[in-house]
């Protein structure tokens, strides 16, 4: 569905990322993992068009997506980002915001299937209860899911988050990754997310793609990305890996320095 | 939805008689009071008493103009407002205003009104706002993108230079083309010229429906541009169109009235009190109540000091400031963006 | 899609309507003038023209005038539309005048605005030199059917003011500076009649070649004037002879002949004022009042 071929893009600045390439299947769930500052969102800002990459190209179901219009695009691929600025807006009409690419040319106003969707959406992502509060006043963790609703109010075939479990706690970070797991197994939306947490990652995602420095480090299944030497060449702490007792997915555990030294003496 | 719907609609109504109010309260004042019994009584007799000649030829054109330019000057406000997501800002921050004093110094110092005739000075007006627009709009565009905040900045610095310009050319000049450079900066709604009066008519109303084209783009604006651009807005597309109506809404009011200051910067604020942020109904809102507010601005200044006139500008500046403060202080505040 | 069509044909054929309204349905324009036939009811908009008229003799014609008109003293009583700048065009409709004077301060859209409004406006710009404001004089008299009388306010005065001229003749000419504006200084540079004041007294105007607009200070330093003459009003005179104390070197300063004049008189007379004020002037330069 998404192919990435010999990217190189980047800002300004020295850092770029280069020579990427991967192809995603329909119905994936795949994570982006990578130290601080790798390229993660870097990446994922080049697939959305926000970055326009100096080498190389991006294919979404066979078509470029910078020959796309950009209405096309958010047809296709929706964006749940990380930060944005907080609007004077209730959860409804900002799901509805997400009914933006489906309108007709001069149509401003929504109509009943419009809304429908965004209720239906809001319904799947656990925030129907929610739909008259400000956007302002709710917590991160159902900001994010509200953030959800909307990309799904947009109907994509693919959905990009970008951190979607950053600041927040255990509950809502399971939360929102049983969603997308739920989406992603019941409606088959392909998903492509960017994760800091390595067991997060390792617990929900099918593939991996690691990032070191601008480069593809290791692309697998988390039992052969995650494995403590790759770990600890990325990013350079010492790990031991185990397998998850309740899950057999590999699990990260950090070594603490004291730790380290009692090991070592 | 429906019920949104059903509240916009009602809201637009109340703005639309309003204005009919100001309408009408606007025709009966001034130094001959003409009750409202009589403006149908002169109607209906027809071009001939002094009366039907003050309602028609002195008081509407200036009501006329009020409303064209005070709904142009609003949505102009809530446009660069949406863009910008800043408060602060207002049509004349883009020194689109400097631009068509200065191109007005000009004609006035030059005597080019004499030779070409009084159409000229708008025409200059609109033709320094013009300079201003393509200078800004050229210096803020990098490799094809409009930085938001390199057009507020230049726009600012243009207007610096522009104000300074118009003080030079203002030391130089005799003491009657003073008076004139300085009246015409006070802005005025008088303007004997028809022809104007209904371009500025047909310009605001042209600049409103094409607003509406964008009223979903600059509700997606106020989440950010990288947001906009994943809901599928075309966002430098947009942003230059919407620079651009904004500024030529902006320009050719201050060409033909000067510079009446304040309305597009409160009314869009004052309006998101009551109607929300959302563009759909906060540009027709902010229409009719702009119009209303100038309107009824204009009949205090021609009134209060009768027979003298305070120019419209300074009503606008204390009546529209207070309100906004007191307002601002009573309900919780609801400024769009921040 | 076919209503997307119906929409941009529907939006297309608002703006041809809209460019038909705007260019075709006719709205008041211009009301044709009424044939003149010798005013009675005149409105000044400006003081000169005020004075004029009780010159000639026709200020049981004067309607209104405005505000600075305050000269002479039954001026002030008369109906006030405005300012010397700035016109209240619904109340000058209103009194029905058949003729408006105005001046070159005069806001040019409200001249503008009274012509459409079938009103017959005449401007006067101020005058150039003396000879300008005569013949200046001798159309106002002509406009009101007070010829004659004009005739001969006209060359009493030109009698006088040459009998002036000859007068100082073979006298040796003091540098004079007419100072018209303080905060900032407004010099009286050779444009306008201001100029024949010191020149028909047998003074040098030291600001004569000057280009329009703020004079500098040391300017009028390196010329040295004898004599400096302040056209304003009240304190502001007052604190500005006392700013010119200062500067201790200036001849004027020295010979303590700095004066303060009444800006009324001087800045908007006419031939018989000006008479007047020429007269003073000449004591001024002459006698060390």
């Amino acid at each position: 569905m998404l192919e990435i071929k010999d990217l190189t893009c980047g800002y300004d600045s020295e850092f770029l990322l280069k020579d990427i390439n991967f192809r995603i299947e329909t119905g994936e769930l795949v994570g982006i993992i990578g130290p601080n500052g790798s390229g993660k969102t870097t990446l994922l800002r080049a697939i959305t068009r926000v970055l326009k990459p100096r080498k190389g190209s991006i294919i979404f179901e066979g078509k470029n997506v910078w020959q796309m219009t950009f209405k096309e695009l958010a047809k296709k691929i929706a964006v749940v980002s990380q930060n944005f600025e907080t609007s004077f807006m209730n959860i409804e009409e900002f799901v509805l915001l997400g009914r933006i690419p489906h309108y007709e040319k001069f149509q401003f106003l929504e109509t009943k299937k419009d809304v429908e969707i965004a209720e239906k959406c809001m319904g799947l992502a656990d925030t129907f209860r929610l739909k008259d509060r400000l956007m302002g006043e709710i917590s991160g963790g159902e900001r994010q899911l509200a953030l959800i609703a909307r990309a799904l109010a947009q109907e994509p075939k693919l959905i990009l988050l970008d951190e979607p479990t950053a600041h927040l706690d255990i509950t809502h970070q399971v939360g929102v990754l049983d969603l997308i797991k739920r989406l992603n197994e019941e409606f088959g939306l392909t998903v492509i997310m960017g994760l800091h947490d390595l067991n997060l990652a390792s617990e929900y995602c099918q593939r991996l793609i690691l990032i070191n420095e601008g480069r593809i480090h290791k692309i697998g299944q988390p039992q052969e990305v995650l494995d403590f030497q790759i770990i600890e060449e990325v990013y350079k702490t010492v790990v031991v890996v185990e397998k998850n007792p309740i899950s057999s997915k590999p699990y990260i555990l950090i070594v603490s320095e004291e730790e380290r030294q009692r090991r070592g003496k | 939805m429906r019920e949104k719907t059903i509240r916009w609609a009602f809201w637009t109504a109340v703005l639309c008689s309003l204005l009919l109010g100001t309408v009408l309260f606007s025709l009966c004042i001034g130094s001959v009071g003409i009750s409202l019994k009589k403006i149908i009584e002169v109607i209906c007799e027809g071009n001939t008493s002094t009366e039907y000649s003050i309602l028609f030829d002195i008081r509407l054109p200036r009501i006329i103009l009020g409303f064209a330019i005070g709904g142009a000057l609003s949505i102009a406000g809530v446009i660069l407002q949406g863009m910008f997501r800043n408060p602060l800002v207002e049509p004349y921050t883009l020194g689109i205003s400097g631009g068509a004093a200065l191109g007005v110094c000009l004609n006035i110092v030059l005597r080019l009104n004499h030779t070409l005739g009084l159409f000229s000075l708008p025409l200059f007006g609109f033709l320094g706002a013009n300079l201003v627009i393509m200078l800004v709009y050229s210096l803020s565009i990098r490799r094809g993108i409009l930085k938001i905040q390199g057009l507020l900045l230049t726009g600012i610095m243009i207007s610096f230079i522009a104000s300074s310009l118009i003080m030079f050319i203002m030391a130089i000049s005799r003491v009657e083309d003073l008076h004139g450079i300085v009246f015409w900066i006070m802005g005025s709604l008088e303007e004997p010229n028809w022809f104007l009066i209904k371009l500025s008519v047909l310009v605001s109303i042209l600049g409103l429906i094409i607003s509406y084209r964008f009223s979903l783009d600059l509700n997606a604006f106020s989440l950010g541009e990288e947001e906009a651009s994943h809901l599928g807005i075309n966002i430098e597309r947009t942003k230059r169109s919407l620079f651009v109506l904004a500024s030529l809404l902006t320009g050719c009011s201050v060409s033909v009235a000067g510079i009446i200051g304040f309305v597009g910067l409160v009314v869009p604020h004052f309006v998101r009190m009551f109607v929300g942020s959302d563009h759909r109904i906060l540009l027709i809102s902010s229409f009719i109540c702009g119009a209303i507010f100038l309107i009824f601005c204009d009949t205090l200044a021609r009134t209060i000091i009768s027979p003298l006139e305070l120019p419209v500008g300074v009503i606008t500046g204390i009546l529209g400031g207070s309100l906004f403060i007191y307002a601002l202080s009573k309900k919780q505040a609801v400024l769009g963006g921040k | 899609m076919k209503r997307n069509k119906i929409l941009s044909i529907s939006l297309f054929s608002i703006c041809i309507i809209g460019f038909y309204f705007l260019l075709k349905l006719p709205v008041d324009s211009a009301k044709r003038i009424e044939p003149f036939r010798g005013p009675e009811r005149i409105i000044s908009l400006g003081p000169s023209i005020t004075k004029g008229l009780y010159l000639l003799g026709v200020e049981n014609k004067l309607i209104a005038n405005t505000t600075y008109c305050i000269s002479p003293p039954e001026a002030k009583k008369k109906e006030k539309i405005g300012t010397a700048v700035e016109v209240n065009i619904e109340k000058v409709f209103n009194l029905k005048p058949d003729l408006v004077l105005a001046t070159s301060l005069t806001n040019l859209k409200a001249k503008e605005k009274l012509k459409n409004l079938g009103i017959r406006v005449i401007t006067f710009p101020t005058p150039g030199d003396f000879g300008d404001m005569c013949k200046q004089f001798l159309e106002l008299g002509r406009l009101v059917n007070k010829e004659k009388e004009a005739e001969k306010i006209v060359k009493n005065a030109e009698k006088k003011a040459n009998s002036i001229k000859k007068k100082v003749e073979n006298l040796h000419r003091p540098r004079v500076l007419v100072q018209v504006g303080t905060k900032p200084l407004f010099a009286s540079t050779g444009c306008y009649f201001i100029n024949d004041y010191i020149e028909f007294a047998g003074g040098m105007n030291i600001a004569k070649k000057a280009k329009e607009g703020i004079y500098s200070r040391e300017q009028v330093l390196k010329a040295n004037p004898d004599v400096i003459i302040i056209a304003t009003m009240g304190i502001v005179g007052e604190e500005e002879k006392e700013v010119w104390g200062k500067y201790k070197t200036l001849n004027a300063v020295k010979n303590d002949r700095i004066y303060i004049l009444d800006t009324d008189e001087l800045t908007s007379p006419t031939p018989v004022s000006f008479v007047k004020t020429l007269e003073e002037i000449t004591h001024i330069l002459y006698s060390g009042k």
